[in-house]
C-alpha cells in the first residue's frame, strides 16, 4: 500500500555548514518528493537544485547553521536554504555556476537577500503523468 | 542495498574513501576509476587525488578517469574536473574521461563546458 501525499511539508532541516551535509539535505529532499509521487528522473532533478542550494549556501555563507526547507505544494516541489553571510557576490564565478545549473534543471528558482541573512529557493514542477 | 562503493582493488592498486561518499582507485595503469557522488565533499577528494596522478604522469601524460560508477555529480564536482582538464592542458596533455554517465553529460551541457573535455567512451 502506498500513501501517496498531494501536500507534505514543510519539513525544516538546520545543517551544520559543511560539505558533507549536501548528502543530508539531498536525502532528505528525496523522502519528501517519494512521498509526494515524483518519478526518479524528477528526483535526480530535485537531487541536483538541492545540491546547488547547498553550494551555494556552505561555500558563500558565513558558516552558519544552515537552515534548509522542503515542501510540495499541488505538485510543486520547493526547497528553501537560508544562512547568514557576510560577502555574498553574487557574480562569483562559482556562484554563476550555480545558478547556471539551477535555472536550467528547476522550474524557477531565486536568490534573497535580507541584510545580513540569504535565502536561496527553487522549485520543481511535478510532470502530470 | 545500494551498488556504490563495492569496488574491489587489485593488487597493487590504492584505494582513498571519504566515508563512503566517493571512491577512488588507481589501476596500475595510472586509470583513475571513481564511484559514489562528485559533490562538494567528494569534489575535493577526487581532485586530491588527480593531483597526485598528475605528478607521477609529468608533461604530455594523459590522466584518464574512469567516471562509470558516478551516481551523481554537481556544479561543485564538475569544478574540480574542470581544473584537472585545465592543467592537463598546461601539461601539454589531455584529461580523458570513460564511461561517462547521461547525468554526467547533462551537466556538461547545461553549463556549457561539454567541449572542455575529451569523453572518449559512455557508460553502457
Amino acid at each position: 500500500m502506498t500513501d501517496q501525499l498531494t501536500s507534505i511539508g514543510p519539513v525544516r532541516v538546520e545543517l551544520p555548514p559543511l560539505a558533507a551535509m549536501s548528502r543530508v539535505a539531498r536525502l532528505t529532499a528525496t523522502g519528501v518528493a517519494s512521498m509526494a509521487g515524483f518519478n526518479i528522473d524528477e528526483i535526480d532533478d530535485i537531487n541536483v537544485i538541492v545540491s546547488e542550494v547547498m553550494v551555494a549556501l556552505v561555500e558563500h555563507g558565513a558558516h552558519d547553521t544552515i537552515s534548509v526547507t522542503f515542501d510540495v505544494t499541488n505538485g510543486c516541489f520547493t526547497v528553501r536554504g537560508a544562512t547568514e553571510l557576510e560577502d555574498f557576490d553574487l557574480n562569483h564565478p562559482d556562484l554563476a555556476l550555480c545558478r547556471t545549473v539551477l535555472a536550467a534543471v528547476s522550474s524557477s528558482h531565486g536568490i534573497e537577500r535580507d541584510g545580513v541573512r540569504a535565502e536561496i529557493w527553487a522549485t520543481l514542477q511535478q510532470s502530470q503523468s | 542495498m545500494g551498488p556504490v562503493n563495492r569496488i574491489r582493488t587489485k593488487k597493487g592498486s590504492k584505494m582513498d574513501s571519504n566515508k563512503n561518499l566517493l571512491t577512488t582507485i588507481v589501476a596500475a595503469d595510472g586509470t583513475v576509476s571513481v564511484a559514489g557522488d562528485i559533490d562538494m565533499a567528494g569534489g575535493p577528494v577526487l581532485e586530491a587525488v588527480l593531483l597526485q596522478c598528475e605528478d607521477q604522469l609529468g608533461n604530455g601524460g594523459n590522466l584518464v578517469v574512469d567516471v562509470e560508477g558516478v551516481q551523481f555529480i554537481d556544479s561543485s564536482g564538475l569544478r574540480s574536473l574542470l581544473a584537472a582538464a585545465r592543467r592537463a592542458t598546461g601539461r601539454s596533455a589531455r584529461l580523458e574521461l570513460r564511461a561517462v554517465g547521461p547525468e554526467v553529460i547533462r551537466l556538461f551541457e547545461i553549463t556549457g563546458t561539454l567541449d572542455q573535455f575529451n569523453i572518449v567512451s559512455l557508460r553502457d
